[in-house]
């Protein structure tokens, strides 16, 4: 899908305004200063922990890397994911002749033939 | 013994993820299309992804990491919503531009 | 022991509640609250005069009811204002006459307005209720403030009641005319009130503690400017007489009195003949003690009484209206009692005000009767014959006409003489007193005239129209009214006949110089023998001593009046009378119209209107600009930033990425980030 551009001058706004955040944005982290270097263990295996992270398991003597709890953002975020798929498939439905279609349910009981 | 250092500073990831911040901001405020509009916003997260991991190594704590996998996950959920808005969008005004509805005015 | 003084706001308070009857349910009550007014002023009257027994019994009462703002700074002294009641003779002597007019016209208006069928009767007893309190609030009235704050109700309900047939388009018209007029003079009398309350501290009329005491005793607390006292006591009491000038409708403020003869008659004759018109002459005799200290004062209040009295009887003679020779008769009237006033003679000045009370409302009852006989043609050029038709009324009628020319032994008679007589022995060496003599004596024959003229178009003759021919009878409640104060119109000069007593030598029959004078009790400094001390006056005699110059006074003014009232039986005291005065001409048309004076007002009021329209466009232009101005600011900046919401979402962005950007440096800066 080609996007139709203007030109610059229509578009100098947004420019500036991003090259200001640009800027903003750089000074702020070059002049930050950050704490001590740590890095991970280097025979620690990250996927593991992150499993362990991801259902809370911190206070069980199995985690080589700290990390929080997060089996209540977990469970939420499969909830939300949940949530989109249903929202989605809601407005895909269509409207056709007063009665509400759904694409899945004309396209398995057509017969596979299209008017 | 750290074994994964962070040999480079982590200035640079967050330059690195501002840049592209700031390309993803730059395609929400200029592109017309609203299929770029929302490609543009997934770059605008990633580019938060980039900051997440880089400290996550930097301090040793891998809640950057879990947060930066939530953000992926609820970045999909997004698109799935935003494409089904897309489709409404266009069959209320027949195109995908993003600048003809306007009827958030005065 | 009754203590009768503490029943003394009650004589306030009757008609006032029959006021709030009539006012809130006079629609359902039978006669439209005419009895409870009835009731009411009749309770009054009988309090007023059980008072009057108890202050001929000696005792007087001056005391405060209510402080309303107690003594805390207020100006260069500690000024507490308060209502309170000061019952001594002269206004026990005030309240019968109030009384006892009021009631008589609650009766007459049972005829006058009931019998004839008038609607919105709820509202006139209510009118007549409200203005018999205030009059009766403004006759006990203790201090200056308070007797200013009834005065201006009188004011009011004259006003509500002269524009009581407010449909036509004349009585509103006379109605705010006659607020108008009276407004104007009372500006001046509140500056003046004010002034008293800055000058003493005090608007108390009476007591060791009030104006006129220390006055009379020249403890000031402030003068303006450092001016001599004297000089400040003739300016203060001035800018008082501005406000009598105003409400007892002398020259130059008498215009309002004719017109509001499109009121009601019985209101008429309560308010523009006996009560509220008298307020006037009874302030100034409420603050006599005052006055008196100010030769310049007295001669300016003087002066102006004789020139109303003759100006004001001059207009009254070619006037074709009954009730508007009777008001230009009570503007004459008033004049010879602020001549009486001026002249020293409060004795006099008091004396007429009660006989003219009772006669110009009997005239104006009498004239009410006829205006009902007549089916409300006020034509008296339609009139005539009329003496054998209503007799009773015809009978008292020329009973008040004899007072009213004075002539003897009627009421009139007496009390005019006394003005006139006060006048001439102070007059000499003062030539105002005398200018204002020399009218007054000759305003005599001139409202003899002007009296007999009115009595022998209406009652004599032959009928001039076929109403006069068969007129509509009245009924008692109009007759008996008329007999009362025909009785007294008769018997009142009784009270007070100096000329008998001086010249026959009796003691004691001047009853009202007695009575005056705290003979039979009063409070100490306001007696007339005190006034007498203070006045600047010393009398001096004619040929033949004191009885000399009371017989000639006597005599002169007797001749004056018969000879007017000669005249005026000869020109029209015949079957088929025609319009002498015609024969004058333009003098005719000058006199007819007012002296053009009403014209005079309008163009000043005009005048005042143009200056008035520069202060409205500074209003207008500067002050609504200004504000005008702000209201604009914001609409046109509001109209303009709403532009920015132009719908298009990528737009928005664009505005919350500055923002951000905006407030990123700003934390960034004031937080050291960058530093």
């Amino acid at each position: 899908m080609s996007d139709s551009s203007s030109g610059v001058g229509s578009r100098i706004v947004p420019v500036i305004a991003v090259a200001a955040l640009f800027v903003v944005m750089a000074l702020t982290a070059l002049s930050a200063e950050f704490g001590a270097v740590t890095g991970f263990p280097a025979d620690a295996s990250i996927v593991h922990n992150i499993g362990y992270a991801l259902f809370g398991l911190g206070e069980y003597d199995v985690t080589t890397v700290p990390a929080e709890g997060f089996l209540a953002a977990f469970l939420i975020a499969a909830v939300a994911l949940d949530v989109a798929v249903d929202g989605a498939v809601y407005l895909a439905k269509r409207e056709e002749d007063g009665s509400i279609v759904a694409a899945v349910g004309q396209a398995l009981t057509d017969g596979g033939d299209r008017q | 013994m750290t074994a994964v250092a962070a040999s480079i500073p982590p200035s640079w990831y967050l330059l690195l993820a501002a840049t592209m911040f700031c390309v993803g901001l730059l395609g929400v405020l200029t592109r017309r299309s609203a299929l770029y509009f929302l490609m543009s916003v997934e770059l605008m997260m990633n580019a938060a992804n980039i900051n997440f991991v880089a400290f996550a190594l930097y301090y040793g704590d891998l809640t950057g990491q879990v947060f930066a996998l939530f953000v992926i996950a609820l970045a999909a959920a997004e698109v799935a919503i935003g494409i089904g808005i897309i489709l409404v969008l266009y069959r209320n005004f027949g195109v995908t531009d993003v600048t003809v509805p306007t009827e958030m005015r005065w | 022991m009754i203590d009768v003084f503490s029943y003394v706001p009650a004589i306030v308070l009757l008609p006032f509640f029959s006021f709030l009857v009539a006012l809130g349910g006079g629609k359902y009550l039978p006669k439209g609250g005419a009895f409870g007014g009835i009731a009411a002023t009749a309770g009054s009257f009988l309090l007023s005069l059980w008072v009057l027994a108890t202050v001929a019994g000696g005792q007087v009462a001056n005391r405060t009811i209510y402080t309303w703002a107690s003594a805390g700074g207020i100006g260069p002294t500690d000024v507490e204002l308060s209502f309170g009641i000061l019952v001594d003779p002269l206004s026990a002597l005030m309240l019968v006459i109030v009384t006892l007019v009021a009631l008589l016209v609650h009766v007459f208006s049972l005829g006058y307005m009931n019998d004839e069928g008038e609607t919105g009767l709820p509202r006139y007893y209510a009118g007549l209720g409200l203005f018999t309190a205030s009059m009766l609030g403004f006759v006990v009235a203790d201090n200056l403030l308070m007797a200013f704050m009834f005065f201006e109700l009188v004011g009011l309900c004259s006003y509500l009641l002269i524009g009581f047939h407010f449909r036509e388009p004349g009585p509103p018209s006379a109605a705010k005319k006659a607020f108008l007029v009276t407004r104007f003079g009372d500006y001046f009398f509140l500056i003046g009130v004010v002034a008293v309350l800055a000058t003493f501290g005090t608007a108390q009329f009476a007591g060791p503690e009030s104006f006129p005491a220390l006055a009379e005793a020249g403890e000031v607390a402030w003068t303006p400017g450092g001016l001599a006292l004297d000089t400040w006591f003739t300016i203060v009491g001035l800018l008082v007489l501005g406000g009598v000038v105003g409400k007892s409708a002398q020259f130059p403020l008498h215009t309002w009195l004719p017109d509001a003869m499109e009121g009601p008659t019985p209101v008429s004759a309560l308010i523009h003949a006996a009560t509220m018109v008298a307020a006037g002459v009874y302030l100034v005799a409420r603050m006599y003690g005052f006055y008196a200290l100010s030769p310049t004062a007295l001669a300016v209040i003087a002066f102006i009484g004789g020139f109303t009295a003759l100006f004001a009887a001059t207009m009254g003679v070619v006037k074709d209206e009954l009730k508007q020779v009777l008001a230009y008769s009570t503007i004459s009237q008033y004049g010879y009692m602020m001549l009486a006033l001026g002249a020293g003679g409060y004795v006099a000045a008091v004396f007429h005000l009660t006989t003219h009370a009772f006669f110009k409302a009997l005239l104006f009852l009498g004239a009410g009767s006829v205006i009902i006989a007549m089916h409300h043609n006020e034509d008296m050029w339609d009139m005539g014959g009329l003496k054998s038709k209503l007799p009773v009324t015809y009978y008292t009628f020329l009973a008040g006409s004899l007072a009213l020319a004075g002539i003897f032994p009627f009421a009139g008679f007496w009390s005019k003489d006394e003005i006139l007589y006060e006048a001439l022995v102070h007059a000499p060496g003062e030539p105002l007193l005398f200018g204002g003599y020399l009218m007054g004596l000759l305003a005599v024959p001139v409202t003899a005239f002007y009296t007999f003229r009115m009595v022998f178009l209406t009652f004599h003759g032959e009928p001039r129209s076929a109403t006069a021919r068969d007129p509509e009878p009245v009924r008692w409640n109009v007759k008996g009214p008329l007999t009362v104060l025909g009785s007294l119109a008769v018997v009142t000069g009784f009270i007070n006949m100096v000329p008998v007593q001086k010249v026959l030598g009796i003691e004691g029959i001047d009853l009202l110089h007695l009575w005056l004078d705290n003979h039979w009790g009063g409070i100490e400094g306001l007696s007339s023998h005190h006034y007498a001390d203070l006045g600047p006056y010393s009398s001096e005699y004619l040929v033949g001593g004191e009885v000399g110059t009371v017989l000639v006074g006597a005599a002169v003014s007797l001749g004056l009046a018969l000879a007017g009232l000669g005249l005026a039986w000869r020109l029209y005291g015949v079957p088929s009378p025609t319009e002498h005065t015609a024969k004058l001409g333009g003098i005719k048309d000058v006199l007819y119209n007012n002296y053009y004076l009403d014209e005079l007002q309008v163009w000043l009021a005009y005048r005042t209107e143009d200056v008035a329209g520069v202060a409205n466009v500074f209003d207008q232009g500067i002050i609504d600009g200004v504000v005008n101005g702000v209201s604009s600011v914001s609409l046109f900046g509001g109209n303009r930033i709403r532009r920015i919401q132009s719908g298009v979402v990528s737009q928005y962005t664009a505005l919350l990425t500055l923002g951000l950007v905006a407030l990123v440096l700003v934390l960034g800066v004031t937080g050291g980030w960058f530093l």
